[in-house]
């Protein structure tokens, strides 16, 4: 997991999360997940709208969840850049991968409001998988995992 | 109890409501409204959005969507596709360009722009049959 931190987060409590994903399967059992370890969530599908969260919508962001690859004009580290440059000290992970994005989840609970875990990373990378395999029409998953042999790692 | 509740297991008593609002500060107030207002919610920021969840394993119980969205569909065509694929799923559109629907647009609540996110909980409820008094 790529993370990038502009800011030691330390003396600051972690409270309200903005995830950022242009995948809603994948943004919602992320934001559920992490809502159920006590933190308030905030949503965006995309770099342009996570930005006008940070700057029209008066919340108070402490951390940002962000997909790495989203489609228009800015991605994931654009997103990054951006956030240095406007709000430096916002720290920002970035995961380039639903199971990276489970995983940073996690790691976020650890140390969240409420300080048990709802339950364990791989029931949220299941969940996902499985809401994803629902699809009718679903393109190729590429999550790099074990035990998905001759599928391209995203990162 | 650290068992995963996926959103087809959780109380049938708390509905499940998809906004499909394509502004993000609309989106973000009115999902803070309806979850306090004791709904499930999940969002989705235009028509592509909303059929990727409908066609999961999520349940939906109301969709209440925007009319106007750019992308491949706006709210009436969305409204159309989830009356024909998913009858069960209820159904509010909103608009602040139209001062009410077409005729003959399905939809079984219609609530013009400006409104009260506060007020839409209730009328959310009043359409479900799902008032507070059902939640335990």
């Amino acid at each position: 997991m790529t993370s990038t931190e502009a800011g030691a987060p330390s003396a600051a409590t972690v409270e309200t999360l903005l995830v950022v994903d242009d995948e809603v399967l994948i943004r919602l059992a992320i934001s559920d997940y992490l809502r159920e370890c006590g933190f308030k969530v905030i949503e965006a599908a995309s770099a342009e709208e996570a930005i006008v969260v940070l700057e029209q919508s008066g919340k108070t962001i402490d951390l940002v969840l962000s997909d790495v690859e989203m489609p228009g004009s800015m991605d994931g580290f654009a997103l990054s850049a951006w956030i240095r440059t406007h709000q430096p000290g916002l720290p920002v992970v970035m995961a380039g991968s639903p199971s990276r994005a489970a995983s940073a989840a996690a790691e976020l609970c650890e140390t969240g409001p409420q300080l048990s875990k709802p339950y364990d990373t791989q029931l949220l990378i299941d969940h996902i998988r499985r809401l994803l395999g629902t699809r009718k029409a679903s393109p190729a998953a590429t999550f790099p995992d074990a035990s998905q042999s001759g599928i391209t790692p995203l990162l | 109890m650290n068992e995963l509740q996926s959103r087809t297991e959780m109380s049938p008593r708390h509905k499940t409501v998809l906004i499909v609002e394509d502004e993000i500060l609309i989106r973000l107030l009115l999902a803070e409204e309806l979850a306090s207002a004791g709904f499930q919610v999940i969002q989705a920021a235009n028509a592509d959005e909303a059929l990727r969840v409908l066609e999961s394993s999520v349940t939906v119980d109301l969709m209440f969507s925007d009319i106007r969205m750019p992308g491949t569909m706006d709210g009436l065509g969305l409204a159309e596709r989830v009356r024909s694929t998913w009858p069960g799923i209820k159904i509010a559109l909103t608009s602040g360009h139209l001062p009410e629907l077409p005729a003959g647009a399905p939809a079984d609540l219609f609530i013009p722009k400006p409104y009260q996110p506060a007020r839409i909980g209730a009328a959310l409820h009043d359409l479900l049959g799902s008032g507070t008094n059902d939640l335990n």
